[in-house]
């Protein structure tokens, strides 16, 4: 019950202080819902929620099919060194988020960064500020996202392919069914338990992203990164305004799990038990 | 055409990577010389010798791997237990129990971070040796994966014949279920090494001394100072990488067969 301790309570404990005004000493002052409607028309929050929501959509709409293709192409009959690539493509997992995100950093660095250089090397051109320029620098953040997860979900896909029964090709083929054909009626739908989990799985966690916007831009230029996690962490343990920043959690609390909801609604998680 | 594009893959995978371990063996004026090259022309161990000698390394590594190894151990066999549990009893209001396991699966940490904060301040529990553990110790997926498993891999039968034989409940656990699911344990010790030594938010709040810093800390603090130590940061990076690259070579096949296993056929 060590476990309703720390994820069940907390989340009540949040209820109660979003409802607070406290600066994390005394007791707290009850406020009612003046947090809330501050959170409403707080412009850096609101850009928070939209670079979140930004990243998840990158997170469905670019990492979930670039693995279910990467899976198809690994999946191919015959392929060698599967494992290997299996092996590379997973690592990116493995590494802790903040090695990956001070490499990138280097990367992408104004001045000195590898891929100006590289850029001027090979176009004659290079001054591109990755990170200073709001757009640049969501798209840097997007870019590591797909490079964080794309690989690691792949395994979760090539593993639903081989658990597709290969009698089902053969039938669809016996039908005079093409490989597009047999992609949309066979694996599409063998996969929609295995493409629920991937897209949960990346949303949830796409939808926390704290690490690389902070590390790399501290949330800006200005608050073009930030996300909705960073937010928290920033009203409550910089600002002190642990109130503030607990029914920003709640929001979030509310978006998550509306998402949730959500894939449930369209991927069927859980309809064919 | 296929392999060519697979390879590119591996390349944009690798690339950084391997630029990253190269660029550690370069002195500082090199990392960013223009063209760039991969691999140093006058290699050296100058940035380990340096980050070894000005920085703590060998604490915030001992810190990480200490905290990693015992949140593994405590939560394997916790998520196992619990597992089990959930998997081969039958107890009032276990459905609605795992209802709840399963749905806080969703619940991101950011949001429960700041009540998280302030229970363990208030309780006076904040000290980071058990804050970096504890809140860490029953994972859902966790739970859940070692309820998939149970499940699958463990007939009733076996545990009626222990019962026949005598056995507790807890040695029926321990000597019939424990060893039955050893390759799923692999898969969860991996998981949860690798989550909690990569961690970085957590740590960033609860710990405020340096020399209690987590590797992730310490290279966060080098790379966050005026003139960023580019150098010592990539020495670092490498460094810091082995352990969990090594533990994830070693047993990758676990690890991927363990965590796609509940993904595919729940």
């Amino acid at each position: 019950m060590l476990y309703g301790l720390f994820l069940i309570v907390p989340v009540f404990v949040a209820l109660y202080l979003s409802l607070t005004a406290w600066a994390g000493f005394g007791s707290p002052i009850w406020v009612g819902l003046r947090n809330y409607q501050d959170l409403i028309g707080d412009a850096v929050f609101f850009s928070s929620v939209m670079n979140t929501v930004l990243y998840v959509l990158i997170s469905v709409f670019v990492v979930v099919p670039a693995a279910l293709l990467l899976a198809t192409a690994l999946n191919a009959r015959g392929l060698r060194g599967r494992d290997l690539f299996r092996l590379v493509y997973f690592t990116p997992v493995v590494l802790s988020p903040i090695v990956i995100t001070l490499v990138f950093s280097l990367f992408f660095d104004r001045e000195f960064g590898v891929l100006n250089a590289v850029l001027r090397a090979t176009f004659g051109f290079g001054g591109v500020d990755w990170l200073g320029d709001p757009w640049w620098a969501r798209v840097v953040v997007a870019f590591l996202i797909v490079w964080r997860w794309t690989g690691y979900l792949t395994i979760f896909f090539l593993a639903g392919l081989q658990n597709i029964p290969r009698e089902l090709y053969e039938a669809a083929s016996l039908d005079g069914a093409g490989p597009v054909r047999q992609f949309c009626n066979v694996t599409l739908p063998m996969l929609r338990p295995v493409t629920a989990f991937v897209a949960v799985t990346v949303m949830v966690g796409s939808a926390q992203i704290f690490d690389e916007p902070y590390l790399l831009t501290r949330g800006g230029p200005g608050d073009a990164t930030i996300s909705v996690a960073m937010f928290i962490y920033r009203e409550a343990f910089m600002r002190q305004q642990l109130g503030y920043a607990a029914a920003a959690g709640v929001l979030m609390f509310v978006g998550v799990f509306a998402i949730g909801r959500l894939a449930n609604a369209v991927l069927g998680i859980g309809r064919d038990r | 055409m296929l392999y060519l594009s697979l390879i590119v893959l591996v390349l944009v995978f690798v690339l950084p990577l391997v630029w990253a371990a190269a660029s550690s063996f370069k002195l500082r004026g090199d990392i960013f010389a223009y063209p760039p090259k991969l691999f140093p022309e006058h290699p050296t161990l100058h940035n380990y010798q340096t980050l070894l000698a000005e920085q703590p390394f060998w604490g915030w590594f001992a810190m990480s791997t200490v905290v990693a190894l015992i949140s593994t151990a405590v939560s394997v066999f916790v998520c196992s237990l619990a597992g089990f549990g959930f998997a081969k009893y039958r107890f009032k209001g276990k459905n609605f129990l795992f209802n709840v396991m399963f749905s806080s699966l969703a619940i991101p940490f950011a949001v429960i971070v700041v009540p998280l904060f302030i229970m363990l301040v208030r309780t006076g529990l904040n000290s980071p040796y058990f804050a970096l553990i504890v809140p860490w110790v029953a994972p859902a997926f966790g739970i859940f994966m070692m309820r998939q498993f149970t499940e699958q891999s463990i007939p009733d039968e076996l545990l009626e014949s222990g019962r026949v034989d005598g056995c507790g409940e807890f040695m029926i656990f321990w000597t019939i279920v424990l060893p039955l699911l050893r390759p799923a344990l692999g898969a969860l010790a991996v998981w949860s090494f690798i989550n909690s030594y990569n961690a970085f938010l957590w740590p960033l709040i609860i710990v405020g001394e340096p020399s209690q810093y987590t590797l992730p800390l310490g290279l966060g603090a080098l790379f966050a100072t005026e003139n960023r130590q580019y150098d010592l940061v990539l020495a670092g990076s490498v460094l810091a990488a082995i352990p969990s690259l090594l533990l994830f070579i070693g047993l990758r096949k676990q690890l991927i067969d363990g965590l796609t296993a509940g993904a595919v056929k729940s």
